[in-house]
C-alpha cells in the first residue's frame, strides 16, 4: 500500500533525525543538563553551571557528573522503546482521545453484550473517557421490534439540562425521562444504527427545557448491543471554538498537527499569525519552517529532537527569523504513538514568547552590569577608605600643640563608594608656628582620594621648605592641581608669640570663631577654588586670638544641603556651637565635635576645632 | 529632560543651558558634552545659563570650571548667567564670581542678565 510506504518513509526520516541528534559528542552533557533542567525547572544554562560546580566540588570530570545525573534521573522516567522501529504495514491506530464519533467500527467488547457485566464494563469505560457520553440499549417487544431504550451507562460528567446525573438516569427508560425524544430524529437514528451498525450524527436536535430551546448535536455509534451517544450543545461548540481562538490570540499561541500516516499538516489560525503567513497559502512545509531557526540554537533543537526520540514531551524555546524579525518561540511538542511507541501523529503548541524573552535577557544584562558596578564601587570604596586612612589618620584624642588644642572629626558619607576627598592638616613648623588646614576635593572615590593625598603632602612639604604664608601656600596648591581637579581649602597659621592667626581660603567656607558664647563667621579674604584658573590670586586676613576662643574649620558637607540654603545650614552649626558653650561643660570642644551631624548624606564632612589657651 | 543642551546665538556665542541638579551622578557626562562642543566649534565666547539649575555639588561646580578651562583653551570669553540665589551663594563661597563674570550679580538681583 502506498500510504503505508509513505508512513514508513516518514518514520524512517524521523528516526534518522533522532539518531543524528544522539550522535553529538557533547550529547551526554547536554542530555544531563536537559534532564536536570526539566526536573528542577531551571534553565539549561543553569543546569550546565550546576554540573560544572558539582564536577569542581567532586574533583571529577564533567562527563562523569553528566553520566551520574543521567543515571539518577533517566531511570525514573518511563522509557518507551528508543531504537529505530521495525515498520510493518498495518492499519495505524489513532489517539486514545479525544474520541471521534466517525471512528468505527469499535472492537466488540469480549463480554456478553447484554448482561449486567457488559453494562459495568461500558460504565468503566465511560468513567475514564473525557467528554459526555450516554449508552442506551434497545428494548424490544416479543416480535423483536424496538419499543423503547434504557440508559445503561452515563459519563460522570453528564448533567442534563434538568440537573439529572448518571446515577438518576441509569436503569430508567428514555421515554420516561425524555418523552420529547420519542419518534424524533435521534430516536430514528438509534433505530437505524441498531439496524445496520453504521455510526450516525444528528445535528440541530431541538431540546426544550424550561421554555428555552437548545440545539444539540448527537453522535451515535454502536457499542455491542447498545448505542453510544455523544451529546454536544451547539452553542457550546461554537463557544468553545471561539474560546480557543481567543486564547490563541491572547496567549500568542498557535497549534499545529502533522499526521505521519496521512502526511497531512494542519495549522491553527494562531500559528499562521505567529509565522505571519497567509492562511490561503496553507501550512509552511516543515523544511521551510526548520530553516527559519537561528543556527545559534542548533544545540537546543538537537536536544529537543533527541528528547522526542526518547518519547518525552518536548518543551523548548528557540529563536526563528520570521519576516526579518527574530522571534522567540516556545514549542511544546508531543506525539500520538501506537502500541509500539511509534509516532503516528505529532502535534505541537507554539507560543510567541519574544516579549518575555527579550525583557528577561534585558533584565539579566542589567543585573550583570549592576553586579559589576557594585563590585567596582565596593573595591574603589575600600581602596579610597584605605588611602584616606593612610593619608589622614584621624586622631582619637585631641592634639596638643603650643598654645592650641586641636580636635578633629571625620563623618563619612552615608553610602558606600561615596568616600570623598576631605582632609585636614595640623602641625608645627620649624619656626614654632602652627599650620592648620581643612580641604575638600571635588568628586568622590579613588580620583578624589588621590588628589587629596597630593594636596595634603604638598602642603606639608611646602610649609616645611618654602613658605608658611597661607595665601602663598594656596597659590602653590592651585597650580599643583590646575586642569586635573578642583578642590577647596582653608589654611591658617597661628603664631604663639603674638597669638595671631593669619588665614586664607580657596573657595572654602570661612572658619567660625566662638568667643564668649557667641559664634561668628570670620570675614573672608578673596580666593577662588583650587584648580580653576592659573591667574587665581589669594589674599589673607589676620585675627588675634583670645584665651578660650574656639576656631572651627570645616568642609561644606557640614552645611550644604539640596533642600536648604547654606545660611540655614550655617545657622544650625553656630546654634549648636553656642548651645555647647552655654552648657559650660569641662570640654566644650569635645561636646561640639560629638554632637555634630552632617547636613548632606551624599557628602563626607571633616571638622577641625582649635581651642586657644 | 536632559541636564545639558548646547546651542548658539546670533553672534556665534556658544550657549550652554544646564538644568536640574548637577552633581556627582551626571557631572562627568555633562562636562564631556560641553568640552567637546567648545573644542569642536571654537566659538568666540561661551555662555552658561544656570536659570534652571536648582543645586550644584562640588562636582557640579567642577563642570563649570571645566567649561571655563575649555573656553580659555580656545581662547573664548566665558560667562555664567542667571544663577538662582542658592547657586549664586555656592559660586560666591567657591570664589568664582569674578572668573564667571558674575561680580555685578553679587551687587544685586537681576544684574547678571
Amino acid at each position: 500500500m502506498d500510504a503505508d510506504r509513505g508512513y514508513a518513509q516518514r518514520l524512517a526520516e524521523l528516526d534518522a533525525r533522532i539518531e543524528q541528534a544522539r550522535l553529538s559528542p557533547e550529547i551526554v552533557c547536554e542530555r544531563a543538563a536537559g534532564l536536570l533542567a526539566g526536573r528542577s525547572g531551571c534553565r539549561i544554562e543553569d543546569a550546565h553551571a550546576h554540573m560544572r560546580q558539582l564536577a569542581a566540588q567532586q574533583g571529577s570530570g564533567l562527563g562523569a557528573v553528566a553520566a551520574a545525573v543521567i543515571a539518577a534521573l533517566e531511570t525514573q522516567l518511563p522509557m518507551p522503546s528508543a531504537g529505530p522501529h521495525t515498520v510493518t504495514p498495518r492499519p495505524p491506530r489513532s489517539a486514545p482521545h479525544p474520541p471521534s464519533p466517525e471512528r468505527s467500527p469499535r472492537p466488540t467488547p469480549p463480554v456478553e453484550a447484554s448482561g449486567a457485566g457488559w453494562a459495568d464494563v461500558v460504565q468503566q469505560m465511560l468513567d475514564t473517557l473525557p467528554g459526555r457520553h450516554i449508552v442506551v440499549i434497545p428494548e424490544r417487544d416479543g416480535s423483536g421490534e424496538i419499543v423503547d431504550y434504557r440508559f445503561v451507562a452515563v459519563s460522570p460528567s453528564v448533567v442534563d439540562l434538568a440537573g439529572r446525573t448518571g446515577a438518576q438516569l441509569v436503569g430508567e427508560r428514555v421515554s420516561t425521562i425524555y418523552p420529547s425524544i420519542v419518534g424524533g430524529p435521534v430516536w430514528r437514528a438509534w433505530s437505524e444504527v441498531a439496524g445496520d451498525g453504521q455510526a450516525r450524527s444528528v445535528s440541530a436536535v431541538p431540546y426544550l427545557h424550561r421554555d428555552s430551546e437548545y440545539l444539540l448535536t448527537v453522535d451515535v455509534q454502536p457499542v455491542g448491543a447498545g448505542l453510544l451517544n455523544t451529546w454536544t450543545r451547539q452553542d457550546e461548540q461554537s463557544r468553545l471554538t471561539e474560546r480557543i481562538a481567543q486564547t490563541e490570540r491572547l496567549g500568542l499561541l498557535g497549534w499545529g498537527e502533522w499526521d505521519l500516516v496521512a502526511d497531512a499538516t494542519v495549522w491553527s489560525e494562531g500559528l499562521y499569525r505567529i509565522y505571519e503567513r497567509d492562511p490561503a497559502d496553507g501550512p509552511m512545509p516543515r523544511e521551510e519552517s526548520d530553516a527559519l531557526g537561528l543556527p545559534e540554537d542548533e544545540e537546543q533543537r538537537r536536544q529537543a529532537t533527541e528528547a522526542f526520540g526518547r518519547g518525552e514531551t518536548v518543551d523548548v524555546t528557540t529563536r526563528s527569523r520570521v519576516n526579518g524579525k527574530i522571534k522567540w518561540l516556545r514549542a511544546v511538542v508531543d506525539a500520538v504513538r501506537d502500541a509500539d511507541g511509534r509516532p503516528v501523529k505529532i502535534y505541537g503548541i507554539i507560543q510567541d514568547v519574544t516579549a518575555r524573552e527579550t525583557s528577561r535577557l534585558k533584565l539579566a544584562e542589567v543585573e550583570k552590569q549592576l553586579r559589576e558596578h557594585r563590585q567596582d564601587l565596593a573595591t574603589e570604596h575600600r581602596v579610597a577608605t584605605q588611602l584616606q586612612q593612610i593619608v589622614i589618620p584621624i586622631p582619637k584624642a585631641p592634639i596638643e600643640l603650643p598654645g592650641l588644642r586641636v580636635g578633629v572629626r571625620y563623618i563619612p558619607a552615608e553610602q558606600a563608594g561615596r568616600v570623598g576627598g576631605d582632609w585636614y592638616h595640623a602641625a608645627t613648623t620649624d619656626e614654632g608656628n602652627i599650620i592648620l588646614a581643612v580641604g575638600d576635593v571635588a568628586g568622590h572615590g579613588l580620583p578624589a582620594a588621590t588628589t587629596m593625598a597630593e594636596l595634603r603632602h604638598a602642603l606639608a612639604a611646602l610649609a616645611a621648605t618654602t613658605t608658611s604664608d597661607p595665601a602663598r601656600l594656596l597659590s602653590h596648591l592651585n597650580r599643583l592641581i590646575l586642569g586635573t581637579a578642583t578642590a577647596t581649602a582653608v589654611v591658617a597659621r597661628y603664631e604663639p608669640a603674638g597669638h595671631t592667626l593669619t588665614w586664607a581660603q580657596a573657595g572654602h567656607p570661612a572658619p567660625l570663631l566662638a568667643r564668649r558664647g557667641t559664634a561668628v563667621e570670620l570675614a573672608r579674604p578673596n580666593g577662588p577654588l583650587l584648580g580653576a584658573s592659573r591667574s587665581a590670586a589669594y589674599t589673607s586676613a589676620t585675627r588675634v586670638l583670645e584665651p578660650g576662643d574656639l576656631l572651627v574649620m570645616y568642609t561644606d558637607g557640614l552645611i550644604e544641603h539640596r533642600s536648604s540654603s547654606l545660611s540655614e545650614g550655617l545657622a544650625r552649626v553656630t546654634a549648636l556651637l553656642e548651645r555647647v558653650l552655654a552648657a559650660a561643660g569641662p570640654e566644650p570642644m569635645d561636646d561640639f565635635l560629638a554632637q555634630l551631624r552632617r547636613a548632606n548624606p551624599d557628602d563626607d564632612t571633616c571638622v577641625l576645632v582649635a581651642r586657644h589657651g | 529632560m536632559r541636564a545639558v543642551s548646547v546651542g548658539a546665538d546670533g553672534d556665534g556665542t556658544l550657549v550652554v543651558v544646564l538644568r536640574g541638579e548637577l552633581d556627582y551622578t551626571n557631572s562627568r557626562d555633562v562636562a564631556t558634552v560641553i568640552r567637546e562642543a567648545v573644542a569642536e566649534r571654537r566659538p568666540p565666547a561661551v555662555r552658561v545659563d544656570l536659570a534652571e539649575v536648582g543645586f550644584l555639588d562640588s562636582s557640579g561646580i567642577g563642570v563649570l570650571v571645566q567649561a571655563l578651562q575649555a573656553a580659555e583653551d580656545v581662547p573664548a570669553g566665558f560667562r555664567v548667567q542667571n544663577p538662582r540665589d542658592k547657586v549664586l551663594d555656592q559660586l560666591r563661597i567657591s570664589g568664582l564670581l569674578e572668573l564667571f563674570g558674575l561680580v555685578d550679580a553679587a551687587a544685586g538681583p537681576g544684574a547678571a542678565s
